[in-house]
Parts: structure tokens; C-alpha cells; sequence
């Protein structure tokens, strides 16, 4: 088989791989470290021992995740120079430069202070520990903003031109402030968050569904709720937003993401593509279902489009990307799990608003509940479906316009990475179902509620120091 | 402007070696006590094992990912050579530090703490081994074209040489992974580790020995550089402080002294990185690309520099505190609870 050969093949697919497998896990460690600031900051202001609790029981998972992202991020920090040698010559000046900050600023930063956060309980003042609780989540975050930075210089690469082969850098702040850095890191951000909504939302309806801990559950839902009526919409916004992005820079990446293969002109409506069979070889599709008109109101929020859309038959096929289909379902499948998170959202605050989550009725809500557990993965499957639109319809450009992917690879013997892309392969399926199989079981064994409290159970604050003998002065006759 | 050409890289080339001495020094001694829980008899003790390093394992890698970045950031042309041309050894660094990684978290979880316990020794060990390949090829030479690109073959980097170093980078961990067990522990399990620490301060020693041998030997490069003032000073001082060093870490080992042996250990490591610095300067795709050639853009550089060189000793802060934080023994503690 030809692709067993083919290093640049294989190259892609371990990477493909190797990322797809490492982003399911920063996407909950962001997310539920800004949770754990929330609910760790509750129990210091009102010290509700419940939010105490929640702290180390949902520290538990963390922890569990985030061996498995740090165990798998490590491969993606060298694999650009192994796989990757003459993509990492021509930009290192750069793109190793983010690279280096993202170690520095964030992962080194969450790392330093993840160890107090989970075992510093008691050993430092609370207040140092929060302070370490904020640390990781700012660090967990950080790393997000810089791996976008990044990555959106790949996709719109500014600060500098290509001489030679190589990319030299003319501003610095310039190429970190490319044109897509603001609405990707703020989609990516809002990305992670929702995920991790969900999954906390998820875990909590399924205790209060199975009648277990069901008080001390709704407060992670309702907490989760809360941050949900916010985030779900701006998320279905910034994600227009950055569509408009790829209209403006990526047309090839487009035309992609709607399977379109004719051109609209700019001035007239055009049909928006629901579902379709994109048959690459003809250069069609071979069924569609249309929305009339509906192209206009998706990209421009008017009828008539203000510019031409191009459609991929526009360039040869070796100057846009292949796998249409792969990236036109994975943007349905990520645009619809947003809508459908943001309508589970309307669903709950309305039963919230008519008073069915209230303690007694809450565990009546099956169908809801149901829901909530259903709703679990998805955030992780809208994530991947963004990131396979984003990577694969960036193609065939590693660096998007100026460095072919192709170019991009090392010349190494395909057996190699043959070898190393098995190995990944049968490790990373062991892992996953492992983490799951852990996961399962410290959801199933529950919350610790017997916790002692610092500061109220211990007994650091009662008075050891020997009474100091004060000899009686009172009056003879008060003795008696 | 000539001076900042030349002065640039070479500030990034201690950097760097500063990055790769903490990582050795400070994962070291986790990897040293995974390879030791091979060996340890059971499962009680092996649980204290990996409790020692509970809090701290993961900043320690940290420093490798910094490293890491780092390299592709200020020497892209060697990050990329180096790493594609060292394929194997990477790789199995890589897929070792999964293995010690995920055993940590899963270990805590599963009913069969045995096969975890496994997983966590031999992810050291492999990890461990493909550091040592790695360092030994890098230290020997990487076969590269005038443009620094790789022109040798995928199994360049196992010979000899470089499993002499594997070897003893192995015995070296094992040392610091002793050392830092007897600040650690007590009783019984701190009595096995002054052993332990006696034997693999011997068999590292004898490797470096072998391997100060061989490199002047074997290299005419190094020879000529190394055998000429002012370096030959240096580089003759360099053994007999070692001797010293050696000599006074076997002397605190038999006294029984619980935070010298460490102290030692790390002086001993810093000693080597020295030497090695001196013999692989200013090359950094030994021996036909220097750091100069390798090197970013000066702007790059100073773009770089003025980030990280303000997080360094953040970054030190830190994570001293964290080690002030969970300082004394090990107690039976839990993971995570």
C-alpha cells in the first residue's frame, strides 16, 4: 500500500493522531481549573464545608486528566523537530519562540503550583493555597493563549515575510497579534470552558438522577448552569466570528467547510448547503440539501452576499484542501453541538425559572437529567470536529499560503514513523480506555462527605500555652 | 554589533544547558527512584517510592518540555537535525515518560497496583535510556551536510559510546534517585538507598571515567581544543575535582549523613555538565555546526531573552517554594486524597 511508504503520509496521520489524542485532556484541566477557583473561592467566603468538598472531590478527576495531558503534550513539544525538521528550521525563529513561552510562562507555571494545590491542604495558610489554585488555572489558560498564538500564525502568518525558504521575523508583536490570535484564542477559551461545563453538569446530573449526594450535586449544576447561560451563546458568536475570519483569509478553507464547489458572485444570495455527498473526483456533490438564499444570512446576517464566494473548483486540486467531506461534517457536527448545548441551556433555566430544580423536585426531572448526561461528550466532540475543520482545512499549506505540508517533513525512512505511529496507535487506545475505565470508578465511589475541614476540624487553634498562675486578691469574705 | 552576534548564542547555549542540568538533577532523581522501585522487594515499599515524588514529578519533566521549546526557539536548525536524526532514542524517551507519567495517576486507582508499579520502573528505565542514546550521540558527532541537514542513517546513534553513556547516565540517576531517597525516608528503607547510593556512586564514577578516556581519544576535534591553554587547565581540573567529589560523597554515605550525600550528588552532576559544556562548545550539532551557525535571528534571540530571562528565576522561585512546602520524610500518605 502506497501510504505505508509515504513518510509525509504517515507524518501527518501520527501527528493527526498524536493531537487529537493530547487535546482531549487540556480541554477539562483549563476548564475545570477555573471551576475549582470558583468553588474553592465559595467555600473561603461562606465556608460552606459542601464547597470544600466539591474542591477535593472534583480535584480528583483534575489530577487523573491531567497526568494523561502532560503524559501526552510531551510527544507534541518534540514532534515538530522529529517529524517535522524543515517546517522547524524555516519558522523556529517564531513559531519556537511561542513554543518556548508556552513552556516558560504557563505549563511550567501550572506545574510549580499543581502540587500545593493538590496535596498543600493544611500544609500552607488557605490563602496561599488558593493563590495556587488561581496559579494553575491561570497557567492552564495561559498555555491555551499561547498554543493558539501560534497556531493562528500558521493560519494567518503576519510580522514578517518567507526569504529563501525561511521566515524572517521583521515584528515580533506584530506576528503574535496575527490576524486570526483574538478570536481564536477567545474561541478556544470559550471552547474549553463549555466542555468543561458540561462534563461537571453531566457527572452531577447523573448522581442526582441515581439519588446519591443529590443536594451536594445540584450546587455543582446550578454553579455550572450559571456560567452556561453566558457562555453557550458568546460561543455560538465568536465562532461566526471566526468563520468570517476563514471568508476573508482561508476562501480555499471555505469552500471547504460548505462543500462548495461553484462560486457565488458577490451582489445576489446564494443557497446554503445543509447536507451533502461531496464527490471529489467529479468535482461535486453528488446530493445536497440546500436552505435557499441561506448563505448570505449564515456568513453576512443579510440576503445578498457582499463579496464572492469562491468555490474549490476555483483552484487546482493541488492548492486546496481533500477529505471535503471530512471537513464539512466536522463543522455541522461542532456548529451543531453548539446549538444544541445552548438549547439545553435554555431548557434548564427555564425548569430553573418555574422552580423544578429546587431540592425537592430535582430529582424528578429524568428526562432533563437524562439530557445533561447525554450532553457530557459532546463539548469534547465539538472540540475535535473544530480543530479536524481547522488543521485539515488548512491544507495543503502548513503555513498557510507560504509553506507546504508537504515540504514540511523530515526525511526519515517511513518505517520509522510506521513504527512510531503503531505504537501510538496501541499505547493511546490503552490509555484512553484506561482513563476512562479511572475515571468511571472515582465518579462511581463518589465524593468523600466525612472530609475533616481545615481550620474547623483540626485542633491547631485551641490554646496550648500553660495558664498563667494569677494568686486570688479577693476580699476575705467574698471567699467564703 | 559583532560582539551581540557571537555574545547572543552563547547566552543561549547556557541557558539552555541551565535548563538541561535542572531537568537531569531534578528528574533525575525520579527517573533514579522509578529505576530503583525495579528493584525493590515489595509493593509496600514501592508505594512509599512513588509517594516521595508524588508532588513534584511533573514540574520536574516541565524542565525537559522548557528545554525543549527553548531549543527550536533559539537553535532551530539544531532542534530540528538533532531530534529527526536521533529519532529512535527520542522516541523512546518519549514513550518511557508516557509510561512513568500515566502510572503515577492510574497506580492510585487500579486493583492492580503491581503491573502500575511495573509500568512506572521500566518507563523510567526506558526513559532513561533514551536520554543516555541521545546524550552520547549528540556528545559524539551527528553526521550533517555544510546546511546542518542530516546525511547519516537511522541507526547512527547506537554504538558503543553512546550505550557507555546510556549506562551511566542510568547509574547517575540511580545515584541522585538514592541520594535523594536517603533525605527522604527513614528507617529501614533510607538503610537499603546509603547502599544503594555507595554502589551506584562506584559504577558512575567508573563510567565517567571511561568515558573522559574516550572522548580526547577517540576525537581529534576534542583533542586539539581541549589539550591547548586555556582549556587544558580547566579541563585538567575537572577530573581531580571529581575525584574529590567522589571521594567526599562516599565519606558522607558512611557516615550515615542524610542531606550531604544529596549535596554531593548535585555537585557532581554540575561538574560533568560543566565538563561536557566545555567539550561540546562551541558546536551544537557536534562537530561540524556551532551555535553561531544554528542560531535564530538576533532579534529572535533577544525577543526570546527578554521573556524567558525575566521568568527564570520566577520560575526557580517557585518551584523552590514547592519544594520548601512538601520539605521533611515521607509519610504513608495517600496520592491525591
Amino acid at each position: 500500500m502506497d501510504l505505508l511508504s509515504n513518510t509525509v503520509a504517515l507524518s501527518r496521520m501520527q501527528f493527526a493522531l498524536t493531537a487529537i489524542f493530547h487535546m482531549l485532556w487540556p480541554v477539562l484541566t483549563t476548564g475545570m481549573a477555573i471551576y475549582l477557583v470558583i468553588v474553592e473561592g465559595l467555600w473561603l467566603k461562606t465556608r460552606n464545608p459542601d464547597y470544600y468538598r466539591h474542591a477535593r472531590f472534583w480535584s480528583k478527576l483534575y489530577v487523573l486528566n491531567f497526568g494523561v495531558g502532560v503524559a501526552s503534550g510531551l510527544p507534541m513539544e518534540f514532534q515538530f523537530g522529529t517529524n517535522w525538521a524543515p517546517f522547524s528550521e524555516a519558522v523556529g525563529d517564531f513559531f519556537g519562540s511561542i513554543l518556548g513561552f508556552e513552556g516558560a510562562m504557563a505549563f511550567m507555571l501550572e506545574a510549580g503550583f499543581l502540587g500545593i494545590m493538590l496535596f498543600g491542604w493544611g500544609r500552607v495558610h488557605p490563602v496561599i493555597h488558593y493563590f495556587a489554585t488561581i496559579m494553575v488555572a491561570f497557567g492552564a489558560n495561559l498555555s491555551t493563549f499561547w498554543i493558539l498564538v501560534a497556531n493562528s500564525w500558521l493560519q494567518s502568518p503576519s510580522g514578517g515575510e518567507m526569504v529563501n525558504g525561511k521566515f524572517i521575523v521583521s515584528d515580533y508583536f506584530q506576528a503574535i497579534a496575527n490576524p486570526f490570535m483574538v478570536r481564536s484564542v477567545s474561541h478556544m477559551f470559550f471552547a474549553t470552558l463549555e466542555t468543561s461545563l458540561f462534563v461537571i453538569g453531566g457527572i452531577s446530573a447523573w448522581y442526582i438522577l441515581n439519588n446519591r449526594h443529590q443536594a451536594f450535586f445540584s450546587q455543582s449544576l446550578k454553579i455550572v448552569l450559571a456560567a452556561a447561560i453566558a457562555v453557550t451563546p458568546l460561543q455560538i458568536y465568536i465562532g461566526h466570528l471566526s468563520a468570517e475570519q476563514v471568508a476573508h483569509y482561508q476562501p480555499t478553507k471555505l469552500a471547504a467547510m460548505e462543500a462548495k464547489w461553484e462560486t457565488s458572485p458577490a451582489g445576489q444570495p446564494a443557497d446554503w448547503s445543509l447536507l451533502a455527498l461531496p464527490d471529489e473526483s467529479g468535482q461535486q456533490n453528488k446530493w445536497e440539501i440546500t436552505i435557499p438564499n441561506g448563505l448570505g444570512y449564515i456568513l453576512e446576517f443579510k440576503r445578498n452576499l457582499s463579496e464572492p464566494v469562491r468555490g474549490l473548483k476555483e483552484w487546482a486540486p493541488s492548492d486546496r484542501p481533500r477529505m471535503v467531506g471530512l471537513i464539512y461534517y466536522s463543522f455541522r457536527i461542532m456548529s451543531g453541538i453548539g446549538f444544541f448545548l445552548a438549547g439545553l441551556m435554555l431548557w434548564s433555566v427555564l425548569q430553573w425559572l418555574l422552580g423544578n430544580l429546587s431540592p425537592a423536585k430535582i430529582g424528578q426531572q429524568t428526562r432533563l437529567l437524562r439530557t445533561w448526561i447525554f450532553a457530557a461528550p459532546l463539548g469534547y466532540i465539538a472540540v475535535e470536529s473544530g480543530w479536524i475543520v481547522r488543521c485539515v482545512g488548512r491544507q495543503p499549506w502548513t503555513l498557510y499560503g507560504q509553506i507546504r505540508t508537504a515540504d514540511a517533513a523530515s526525511h526519515l525512512p517511513a518505517s520509522n514513523v510506521l513504527t512510531s505511529l503503531s505504537l501510538f496507535a496501541v499505547i493511546y487506545s490503552i490509555l484512553f480506555v484506561s482513563t476512562l475505565y479511572f475515571g468511571s470508578r472515582i465518579i462511581r465511589h463518589g465524593p468523600n462527605l466525612e472530609l475533616p475541614i481545615p481550620g474547623l476540624d483540626d485542633q491547631s487553634a485551641i490554646e496550648t500555652e500553660p495558664a498563667t498562675f494569677v494568686p486570688d486578691q479577693r476580699p476575705v469574705e467574698a471567699q467564703q | 554589533m559583532d560582539a551581540l552576534l557571537h555574545f547572543l548564542p552563547q547566552v543561549w547555549f547556557v541557558i539552555l544547558a541551565l535548563f538541561l542540568f535542572l531537568y537531569v538533577m531534578l528528574d533525575g532523581f525520579d527517573l533514579g527512584v522509578g529505576i530503583l522501585s525495579l528493584t525493590s522487594s515489595d509493593e509496600e515499599r514501592r508505594s512509599l517510592l512513588m509517594t516521595s515524588l508524588g508532588n513534584i514529578w511533573d514540574a520536574n519533566e516541565t524542565w525537559l518540555v522548557l528545554m525543549g521549546g527553548a531549543l527550536f526557539g533559539a537553535f532551530p536548525l539544531a532542534y530540528g537535525t538533532i531530534l529527526s536524526a536521533l529519532y529512535i532514542p527520542i522516541f523512546m524517551m518519549i514513550f518511557g515518560l508516557i509510561f512513568r507519567a500515566v502510572a503515577f495517576e492510574f497506580r492510585e486507582h487500579s486493583d492492580r497496583k503491581s503491573l502500575w508499579n511495573f509500568a512506572f520502573g521500566a518507563g523510567s528505565f526506558m526513559a532513561a535510556l533514551g536520554q543516555g542514546f541521545a546524550l552520547g550521540s549528540v556528545i559524539e558527532g551527528i553526521a550533517v551536510d555544510e546546511a546542518g541537514h542530516f546525511i547519516g542513517s537511522t541507526w547512527d546513534w547506537l554504538d558503543w559510546r553512546s550505550l557507555l553513556v546510556a549506562l551511566t547516565l542510568i547509574q547517575g540517576y540511580v545515584l541522585i534517585g538514592s541520594t535523594y531517597l536517603i533525605l527522604k525516608t527513614e528507617g529501614d528503607l533510607q538503610k537499603t538507598h546509603f547502599r544503594t547510593a555507595k554502589l551506584a556512586a562506584v559504577t558512575t564514577f567508573i563510567g565517567a571515567i571511561l568515558i573522559t578516556i574516550a572522548t580526547p581519544i577517540v576525537y581529534e576535534a576534542a583533542r586539539t581544543r581541549l589539550f591547548s591553554p586555556p582549556l587544558v587547565y580547566i579541563f585538567a581540573v575537572i577530573p581531580v575535582l571529581g575525584v574529590v567529589l567522589v571521594w567526599l560523597l562516599l565519606r558522607s554515605l558512611n557516615r550515615e549523613e542524610e542531606n550531604t550525600p544529596l549535596i554531593w550528588t548535585i555537585l557532581i552532576f554540575l561538574l560533568t555538565f560543566i565538563g561536557l559544556g566545555l567539550v561540546v562548545f562551541p558546536y551544537i550539532i557536534p562537530n561540524q555546526i556551532t551555535i553561531y551557525q544554528a542560531a535564530a535571528a538576533p532579534s529572535a534571540l533577544v525577543f526570546m531573552l527578554t521573556f524567558i530571562g525575566v521568568l527564570i528565576p520566577i520560575m526557580l522561585f517557585y518551584n523552590i517554594y514547592n519544594y520548601i512546602v512538601f520539605r521533611g520524610k515521607v509519610v504513608g500518605d495517600g496520592y491525591g486524597e
